[in-house]
């Protein structure tokens, strides 16, 4: 477990691996997973505009 | 698998898509060496430890295409080519290319200048739709009513300054029924199909539309197959509208998403790709 940089609130690593995004439960704001061992996140990047499909 | 093959995943963040990726490789065996498209570097001589194939799956249209050239250069084959990444992830030159092959696709007309754009709009006729040449998730894409919101419109766009946006990829506005179509092709087969909803004319998932399973009949298997082939062929997502004329192919996404139309339709498109892949490997 660790916190959210943004609002501090707990976040769970489940099965989370390393570059996984998820949002935060509590604020919404989009985590990247930069660590398993232990458990960390950091915001994640944000959306470019050559981003897609 | 134990003869040392291995499949390079390249990406950028791992969305629901990827993390399917790497559970499909683990299923079949495959292992996989994980790339992580920021730490990279690619200089002009062949390192060692290179994977069997790489699996491109960076959320960047550029750095997707840039690792491809690279690792094309190594010989390592990549998924998808360096070829079918720069003429998918540009919609002016997959516009031009399906219509060469004969592909419905909606009438389109291209302008160099803002002063041309104008004229181009004119040409395809009100409403229009102004899309930029790469880019997705119906990012920047406008509906152009009439001649006053064209005016705003070309204006705004050649305010971003980029030189991407002083080219101007001008579409018709088809009328179709609230839906369109997505159908995601593996190398000469049509794997899974459905339609995407809205009430929004941009219908693409990442907007919110809702899905449904859509049935393939030969028409749809055909043009989706055709319209894969032009591009190059590999993984692709093939976008078609039913315009009042029938089926037209409006994108080929060289680096598709699909954890709306697994869901959607239940087939296992990670394992579809991760074999393909493989095939591509092992050639």
């Amino acid at each position: 477990m660790t916190e959210c940089p943004e609002c501090a609130a707990s976040v769970e690593s489940h099965d989370k691996i390393v570059g996984e995004i998820f949002p935060c439960r509590e604020c919404g704001t989009e985590l990247e997973v930069n660590a398993v061992e232990p458990f960390g996140v950091q915001p994640a990047p944000h959306e470019a505009e050559d981003w897609g499909e | 698998m134990s003869d040392g093959f291995r499949l390079g995943l390249f990406t950028t963040i791992v969305r629901p898509e990827e993390k399917a990726i790497l559970a499909a490789a683990t299923a079949r065996g495959v292992p996989v060496d994980r790339l992580d498209d920021g730490e990279q570097t690619f200089g002009l001589e062949t390192p060692a430890g290179l994977p069997d194939v790489l699996l491109d799956r960076s959320v960047s249209h550029t750095r997707a295409l840039y690792a491809a050239i690279a690792y094309a250069h190594y010989g390592v084959p990549v998924v998808n080519p360096p070829e079918v990444l720069e003429l998918a992830g540009d919609k002016i030159r997959t516009s031009f290319r399906l219509s060469e092959r004969g592909i419905p696709t909606p009438r389109t007309v291209v302008a160099l200048s803002p002063e041309a754009a104008a004229r181009a709009i004119e040409q395809v006729g009100y409403p229009a739709v102004l899309k930029p040449a790469v880019g997705s998730w119906g990012r920047l894409m406008a509906k152009v009513d009439d001649a006053g919101s064209a005016e705003q419109i070309v204006e705004h766009k050649s305010a971003l300054g980029a030189p991407q946006h002083s080219i101007f990829y001008v579409q018709e506005f088809v009328r179709k029924p609230d839906r369109d179509l997505r159908v995601f092709v593996v190398g000469d087969e049509v794997v899974a199909a459905m339609y995407r909803a809205s009430s929004d004319w941009r219908t693409n998932a990442a907007r919110g539309a809702t899905t449904a399973a859509a049935p393939v009949g030969p028409e749809l298997r055909e043009l989706a197959l055709r319209a894969a082939s032009a591009v190059g062929g590999g993984v692709l997502a093939v976008d078609l509208m039913e315009g009042p004329g029938g089926l037209v192919v409006h994108e080929v996404n060289p680096t598709p998403e699909f954890k709306s139309l697994a869901a959607t339709t239940g087939v296992d498109i990670a394992g579809h790709i991760v074999e393909y892949a493989v095939g591509v490997g092992r050639r």
